[in-house]
């Protein structure tokens, strides 16, 4: 039992580590792009699109953060934006569905099954389950 | 630009997230532990063995099916080989347990990451469970994953 529990804590912090090794950088460079006027212009280019699943437009450098690169930096730039739980969810969904593409693609390409057709499904799950979301809460 | 404010959010904020993200995570993890050591995967398994029919998939696929929707990936594609290799899992399941797991999986761990940000975890298991049997349905009904199927008479 205590060998468990053990294993349990080690594995925890091992994540924890990891994370905060992502996260902290992804963080600060964010809450950086919020004092300057950059995260403003790209919240303005995209506001169109993430509009439709109902997240602002600044929310766009998470979405593209964790499709192509991993969770762990899209979680950083998260928890800079001060998003609203409903918005939380909806982009916790999202990237849930499709995350760290460029490394998946590959993984999918071993078990014989499409690489470009599996990004592209999930990428189209993804938006949906947004969209979705965003029309039932 | 106000650099004092910059410096207090970025050190503050960023310290904040990853201590709740400790007091998360290793719960969860010494949690995921104790399942493993329960044996909780293969009473799962059982019981969703059966429910892989609509998939036109054999109970002995629910292994590995469940084993990465709990635990994650890596350690759902160990237990994948090994039902490979032994010759318990036909190529046509194997794959259409690769495409339910690409959009489903690990969702303990990563659902508690998101728990730390404030989003609502029934939501998101509930939505990421339904894209994943979305998907898994449309393949197993595809001519792609037919062709598997013959040869396996799976």
């Amino acid at each position: 039992m205590a060998a468990v529990i053990k294993r349990g804590v080690v594995k925890g912090l091992t994540v924890t580590l990891e994370l905060a090794k992502i996260v902290v950088p992804v963080y600060i460079l964010v809450t950086f792009l919020k004092y300057t006027p950059v995260l403003g212009y790209i919240a303005k280019i995209a506001q169109p699109i993430m509009k439709m699943v109902g997240l602002p437009g600044e929310a766009s450098v998470a979405i593209v953060l964790g499709y192509f690169t991993n969770l762990y930096a899209a979680i950083g730039a998260i928890a800079s934006l001060n998003l609203s739980s409903k918005e939380t969810t909806i982009i916790a969904t999202m990237l849930l569905i499709a995350h760290s593409l460029p490394m998946e693609t590959a993984v999918s390409k071993k078990v014989g099954v499409s690489g470009l057709a599996m990004v592209t499904i999930r990428v189209i799950l993804s938006v949906a389950a947004g969209a979705a979301l965003n029309l039932a809460m | 630009m106000d650099w004092k404010s910059f410096a207090a959010e970025a050190a503050g904020g960023s310290l904040k997230y990853v201590l709740i993200m400790a007091a998360i995570i290793i719960p969860v993890m010494i949690m995921l532990e104790l399942a493993r050591e329960r044996k909780l995967l293969e009473k799962l398994a059982a019981k969703t063995g059966p429910v892989l029919s609509i998939f036109g998939m054999s109970p002995e696929a629910s292994f590995p099916l469940v084993a990465g929707f709990l635990f994650g990936i890596s350690y759902g594609a160990g237990v994948i080989i090994d039902s490979a290799r032994s010759g318990r899992i036909t190529v046509k399941d194997m794959i259409l347990v690769n495409i339910f797991l690409s959009v489903c999986h690990a969702v303990v761990e990563d659902t508690a990451l998101f728990l730390a940000l404030g989003a609502s975890p029934l939501v998101i298991i509930t939505g990421r469970l339904a894209a994943a049997i979305i998907i898994t349905y449309l393949a197993s009904r595809s001519i792609f994953i037919r062709r598997y199927g013959e040869g396996t008479g799976g």
